[in-house]
């Protein structure tokens, strides 16, 4: 019983971590059609910043808050002059963003050496649930992932900024003609992913601590994760992050890791093979 | 999503304007028609005296450089000429090296005739496996499935081969023997250069007769507009997934070659980093043409090594730098500033009536 509860949070916390790592992706290529292979640097640095602020002394959260706005303020500048121009070729928007993602990473190795740089968690210990204790900051982890999701789906759903990002997905020329400025939603909706990423980065690197692959640990999983779930929609990403995150977390108990790694992606693309439009197809949030 | 609706019109837009500054160039472009070989041959010539004015250490560089053009061919066969973006190139590379490293390791089989072929059929196998299931089936894949499915397939091999025991886990596996033919021993050095140098001057020379026959011709058309192909009665899917499989039959070739020439293969060799090194190579020095392939690949490893002493942690900076530029502002390469457009995208010596006769021919 206690075994199995410890392993059901186990499974929900990893989950949540996805979760928080698509977000940002999924909004991305939902909104814009662009898959981002810079998202997991934008995750890096997130970490990295809140490495910073630790490592110079200031409390930890500070940076945890630093993170995304920082980042997000990056990702403002580089739509504004680099990813802009990508938008009419998918591929080549790939490939550009792998450019960045490849400057960033380096930078940051440069910065911290091949070193595995490691932050305390801002809660430490843990919560007691009668005999089982499980860590207090992976059950902050999944609180405050919970609250970022509900967060952008009020903001997507029920504001007139969501709105707006919506009306230029669905048609571009029709949200300029009724006066929605598209470059500078599109410069948002980029900016709004990338902060996303940045707070996923800082939460998550007293967890698995800094090291220059952080990102790119995640990204081909996030992009699964994107796919699985359908592109095109809010929710479509999300539930897609969920399952692919329970499945990673949850099959190496019970069969050899290294079959469950790949049976991951091979289940996932066979998936996505065969229903192209993912798990929610429908337009909508 | 929405960006793929707004480029419609663009797209149309800039075909026409293409197509007009082809049909414009078609009667001013004739001397410059020439370039192509030329470039060519001065490859070729400095390939072959290189040997003789480099010390002996670098022409052990030398030789993995040629390797890996030839593996920048294979991915140029794939994205410069059908347009097929693939991610996981590395994926028939490295399971080719790992196949011949494993037939050298168990089987004591080393004979070139033999191991140079099955790393080829490897290669092949796998690149048939792979691409009939992304590229083939009742609904067209998305250009963007069969890259994040390549990519995919690539990063699932390498946990694979990291976690594997019988392939030596993390560490590959070291100490291949040399490659043999009868009693002779292919080791580093001058011979095995030639060797591949040789190797890699027919794979070209077969390239180049494939990209310009009537079916590079359908590539080319894939590229620049799938659609249009498929509406013309070629079958497309099949098009592609032949191709890709013969990219990854030479990929499967280099990837043997390079096992035997490095002397291990380890999990790397499978994974997303080779995979994104071939992407760079090729997009370097210019896609659509085998030669740019071939120069990014020479361009590419030559700058990091010469850099890598003094420079080692700058160099992957500056190597993204140059490559967010080359796609911003160089979108075809290198190679673009020696060569015209028209030799790129397969005006093989009056495209136009080529195509033209291609279209009558296809039309039921």
């Amino acid at each position: 019983m206690a075994n199995a509860f410890v392993a059901a949070f186990e499974i929900l916390s990893f989950g949540a971590i996805i979760v928080l790592i698509v977000l940002g992706l999924g909004i991305i290529a939902s909104m814009m059609g662009i898959f981002n292979f810079a998202q997991g640097e934008f995750v890096l640095l997130g970490a990295y910043i809140t490495y910073l602020a630790y490592a110079k002394g200031l409390p930890i959260w500070a940076g945890m808050v630093a993170a995304p706005f920082a980042v997000g303020a990056l990702g403002f500048v580089l739509e504004a002059l680099i990813i802009r121009r990508f938008y009419a070729a998918p591929i080549v928007a790939m490939l550009g963003t792998y450019a960045l993602g490849l400057i960033i990473r380096e930078s940051v190795r440069g910065l911290i050496g091949g070193f595995y740089l490691t932050v305390p968690e801002p809660i430490g210990g843990s919560i007691d649930i009668g005999a089982m204790h499980i860590s207090a900051w992976r059950f902050t982890i999944i609180v405050i992932t919970a609250l970022v999701m509900g967060g952008c789906y009020l903001l997507l759903a029920r504001t007139s900024f969501g709105l707006r990002v919506r009306a230029t997905l669905e048609n571009p020329s029709l949200a300029r003609a009724s006066g929605i400025s598209t470059p500078l939603i599109y410069g948002a909706t980029f900016a709004f992913g990338a902060a996303l990423a940045g707070l996923a980065g800082a939460l998550i690197v007293p967890v698995f601590s800094l090291f220059a692959d952080l990102g790119l640990r995640f990204l081909i999983q996030g992009f699964v994760a994107v796919m699985v779930g359908g592109v095109g929609s809010f929710i479509g990403p999300v539930a897609g992050a969920g399952l692919i995150g329970t499945l990673s977390a949850a099959l190496p108990w019970v069969m050899a890791p290294v079959v469950a790694d790949v049976l991951v992606f091979v289940l996932a693309i066979v998936f996505i093979k065969f229903r192209p439009q993912g798990l929610i197809a429908g337009k909508g949030v | 999503m929405s960006a793929a609706k707004q480029a419609i019109p663009a797209d149309i837009g800039g075909e026409a304007v293409v197509a007009m500054a082809e049909h414009g160039s078609a009667k001013q472009a004739a001397p410059g028609r020439k370039i192509l070989p030329i470039v060519e041959g001065v490859v070729l010539v400095a390939a072959l005296v290189a040997p003789l004015l480099l010390q002996d250490y670098l022409t052990v560089f030398a030789t993995r450089v040629i390797i890996l053009a030839l593996f920048a061919l294979s991915f140029d066969l794939v994205w410069g000429y059908a347009g097929i973006m693939s991610f996981g190139q590395a994926l028939f590379f490295g399971s080719a090296g790992y196949g011949v490293a494993l037939l050298a390791r168990d089987l004591d089989i080393t004979n070139i005739f033999l191991v140079l072929p099955a790393g080829t059929i490897i290669g092949l196998t796998f690149a048939l496996l792979l691409g009939g299931f992304l590229l083939l089936g009742r609904h067209p894949s998305s250009v963007i499935f069969v890259s994040l499915g390549t990519l995919t397939g690539s990063y699932a091999a390498d946990r694979l081969a990291r976690g594997w025991y019988y392939l030596g886990g993390q560490n590959g596996i070291p100490s291949i023997a040399p490659m043999t033919v009868g009693s002779y021993e292919f080791s580093e050095g001058p011979p095995f250069y030639y060797l591949v140098l040789g190797i890699l001057v027919v794979v070209y020379l077969l390239c180049r007769f494939l990209v310009r026959s009537q079916f590079g011709l359908a590539l080319a058309g894939l590229r620049e507009n799938e659609q249009r192909i498929a509406f013309f009665g070629y079958k497309a899917q099949h098009l592609k997934a032949i191709i890709f499989a013969i990219g990854g039959a030479v990929a499967g070739l280099a990837g043997s070659l390079y096992a035997f020439h490095e002397g291990f293969v380890w999990p790397n060799m499978v994974g997303v980093v080779v995979s994104t090194q071939v992407v760079l190579y090729v997009l370097f020095g210019g896609s659509g043409t085998l030669i740019g392939a071939v120069i990014g690949a020479v361009i590419v490893e030559g700058v990091s090594f010469w850099l890598s002493d003094n420079y080692r942690e700058v160099w992957p900076i500056i190597l993204g730098v140059l490559l967010l530029l080359v796609i911003l502002f160089r979108p075809l390469g290198l190679i673009s500033f020696v060569l015209g457009e028209r030799e790129r995208v397969g005006s093989f010596g009056g495209k136009s009536k080529a195509t033209e006769k291609e279209k009558r021919d296809a039309a039921p």
